[in-house]
C-alpha cells in the first residue's frame, strides 16, 4: 500500500466513524447484542464444566481462552474488513465500475474501505478481558505473550487471505449472495478447539482451510501446546494464502463483466 | 385461500431459480450443527450420562436442532419485510386484495417445505456418515403440536420486530440482530436449557425464546411429560396468542406513520 492510498483510507474511515455516529442508539445496541452472544457461550462452557472436569483433556480455563481466541481474531477480522459484507450489491448494481476507475487500489477499497466500529469497541473489551483472562489463569512468559500476539496477526492475515479468495469468489459466482457467510459459518467450527474434531475433519479445518492455524494454533502456543514445526506452518501458510489470493483476485477482476451498469 | 395458494406455488417454483445459492445455504446449516455435535461428543467421550442426558439423547438433541431450527426459523420475510417497508414497496402490497401478513406467511411456509425435505436428506446422509444412537420419540403428536405451535411464535416475533421499520426505515438491523442472538443463544439452538442453572430455566418461561427449539425437542425426548408437558403446550399457545395482537397492534400503529417514502 502505497502512502497515498493510507491517506484515502483514512478518510474512509472517518466517514465510516461519523456514520456510526450519527446513530449512537444503535451502536449500543449492537455492542448489547454481542456481549449477550459473548456471554452466553461462556456461561454454557461454565455450566458444562459443573458436571466435567475436562472435556477431551482440556480444562475449563483452557475451553474459555480457545473461545476468547476465537473472538479475538474473528472481531478483528469483522472490524477490518466489514466492507466484503457490501460488496454484491456493487456487482450486482454494475457499483463496482466507480471503484475501478478511480486511481485507488480498488482491492484495498472493497476490502479495508468501511471498517467497522462497532466491532472496533468489541475489540477493544475482548482484548482487555483476554489479556485479563490469559495473565490471571495461566502467568505466561514473555515470550509466550510475544508469540501469542504473531500467531494473532498471523490468523488476521489468514483472515484477510479468505476475504480477498470471498471477494475474487463473488465476482465469477455472482448468484450466490451469502459467501462471505458461508465463510462466517466456517470459522464458528472453531468456537471449540480443533482438537474435538474427528478426522479427517480435523484435517481439513486445521490445514487444508485452515481455520484450525487461524484460531487454534495461537490459543495453543501460548499454553505451550504447539510445536515449532506447527508454529512455522502458521507463518508460512499465512503468507502462501494471501498470495494466493492476490493472484486469484487479479484473475476474478477479468471476469468482472459490469453487467447492470 | 385459493391467491394463498397461488402465492405458495409461484415462490415454489422462484426457490429453484437460484439453485446453488441455495444449495450453499443448506451447507451452512450442517456447518452449524458440526460445531455443538462434536463439542457434545467431546463431553460424552469421558461420561456416560451429563446433566440428566445419555450420550443417544444428547446426539438425538444435536440433530433435531437442525430439522425443528429448520422449521422455524426458514423465513424470507426476514430478510424482505425491513426493506419494502422501508423504500415504499410496501404500498405495492397495500392496494391488493391480500393480506400481507398472510401473504409472507404463505412465502415462509413455501421456504419451511422445500427447506424441510433438504433437512431430511441432510439428517440421513449425517446419520449415515457419524452413526450416532438416536432416541425413538416419546410423545410424537405433541411434538409436532408444539413444532406447528413454534412456527407461529417466531412469525410474529419475527415480523413484530421487522415493523421497526416504520419507525427507523434506515436502521432495521438493530432490533433485528438482538433477536436473533437471543434466539442463537436462548432458544436451545447450541444446547438443551435445562443445563443452565434452574432459576434460568424458570425465567426463560418467561421469554418465547424456549417454546422456539428447546420444548419442541425435549417433548420430543421424553423429558417433559404429563402435566407438564400440557401446561408447557398451553404456555405456547398462550405465547402464539400474545406474539400474534402485538404483531397485530405494531402493524396498525406502524401504518398509521407509514408515508411510502422512495415511492
Amino acid at each position: 500500500m502505497l502512502p497515498k492510498d493510507v491517506k484515502i483510507l483514512y478518510f474512509y474511515s472517518v466517514n465510516r466513524l461519523w456514520s456510526f455516529m450519527s446513530a449512537p442508539y444503535m451502536f449500543v445496541l449492537f455492542i448489547f447484542s454481542k456481549t449477550v452472544r459473548l456471554t452466553l457461550f461462556i456461561l454454557l462452557l461454565v455450566s458444562l464444566f459443573h458436571g466435567l472436569s475436562n472435556l477431551s483433556g482440556f480444562t475449563r480455563d483452557q475451553m474459555i481462552f480457545f473461545f476468547l481466541c476465537f473472538n479475538m481474531i474473528d472481531t478483528a477480522a469483522q472490524f477490518l474488513f466489514r466492507e466484503v459484507y457490501y460488496f454484491r450489491p456493487l456487482l450486482i448494481s454494475g457499483g463496482l465500475d466507480q471503484i475501478l476507475i478511480k486511481p485507488f487500489n480498488p482491492l484495498v477499497r472493497v476490502l479495508l474501505g468501511g471498517p467497522d466500529f462497532i466491532d472496533c469497541a468489541m475489540l477493544i473489551i475482548m482484548t482487555v478481558i483476554t489479556v485479563w483472562f490469559t495473565a490471571s489463569r495461566f502467568h505466561p512468559a514473555p515470550l509466550q505473550w510475544l508469540l501469542y500476539f504473531a500467531l494473532l496477526v498471523n490468523g488476521i492475515l489468514l483472515a484477510a487471505g479468505f476475504h480477498i479468495f470471498v471477494l475474487g469468489l463473488g465476482i465469477r459466482v455472482i448468484g450466490v449472495d451469502h459467501l462471505v457467510m458461508i465463510y462466517r459459518d466456517l470459522t464458528a467450527l472453531m468456537r471449540i478447539p480443533v482438537d474435538l474434531y474427528i478426522e479427517p475433519i480435523r484435517f481439513i479445518i486445521t490445514y487444508l482451510l485452515p481455520m484450525g492455524i487461524m484460531f487454534t494454533f495461537p490459543a495453543k502456543a501460548l499454553l505451550g501446546l504447539l510445536s515449532l514445526s506447527n508454529i512455522l506452518i502458521s507463518f508460512s501458510f499465512a503468507f502462501l494464502l494471501l498470495y494466493l489470493a492476490l493472484i486469484y483476485w487479479h484473475r476474478s477482476l477479468r471476469h468482472y463483466s459490469s453487467a447492470s451498469s | 385461500m385459493r391467491k394463498y395458494l397461488t402465492v405458495f406455488a409461484v415462490d415454489w417454483q422462484n426457490q429453484f431459480i437460484y439453485r446453488l445459492n441455495f444449495v450453499l445455504w443448506r451447507v451452512r446449516n450442517i456447518l452449524r450443527l458440526l460445531m455443538t455435535y462434536f463439542l457434545w461428543r467431546g463431553v460424552f467421550n469421558t461420561n456416560v450420562s451429563v446433566f440428566g442426558y445419555s450420550q443417544n439423547q444428547m446426539l438425538t438433541y444435536v440433530f433435531l436442532v437442525l430439522l425443528v431450527q429448520t422449521l422455524v426459523t426458514s423465513a424470507p420475510s426476514s430478510d424482505n419485510i425491513g426493506g419494502e417497508i422501508g423504500n415504499g414497496e410496501l404500498s405495492n402490497y397495500l392496494v391488493k386484495p391480500v393480506s400481507y401478513i398472510g401473504y409472507w406467511f404463505t412465502r415462509d411456509l413455501s421456504s419451511k417445505l422445500l427447506n424441510i425435505i433438504f433437512a431430511s436428506v441432510e439428517l440421513t446422509l449425517l446419520w449415515l456418515v457419524f452413526q450416532p444412537e438416536l432416541q425413538i420419540p416419546v410423545h410424537l403428536l405433541a411434538f409436532v403440536v408444539s413444532c406447528i405451535l413454534a412456527v407461529f411464535i417466531f412469525y410474529f416475533l419475527n415480523i413484530a420486530t421487522r415493523f421497526v421499520s416504520f419507525w427507523t426505515p434506515e436502521n432495521t438491523w438493530g432490533l433485528s440482530f438482538l433477536v436473533i442472538i437471543l434466539i442463537e443463544t436462548l432458544a436451545g439452538g447450541i444446547f438443551p436449557l435445562d443445563i443452565l442453572p434452574h432459576w434460568t430455566n424458570v425465567a426463560l418461561q418467561f421469554t418465547p425464546f424456549p417454546y422456539l427449539i428447546y420444548y419442541p425437542i425435549a417433548i420430543f425426548l421424553g423429558k417433559i411429560t404429563g402435566i407438564y408437558l400440557l401446561r408447557i403446550l398451553f404456555q405456547s399457545l398462550l405465547y402464539c396468542a400474545i406474539m400474534y395482537y402485538f404483531a397485530q397492534i405494531i402493524w396498525r400503529r406502524g401504518l398509521k406513520v407509514y408515508a411510502s417514502e422512495g415511492r
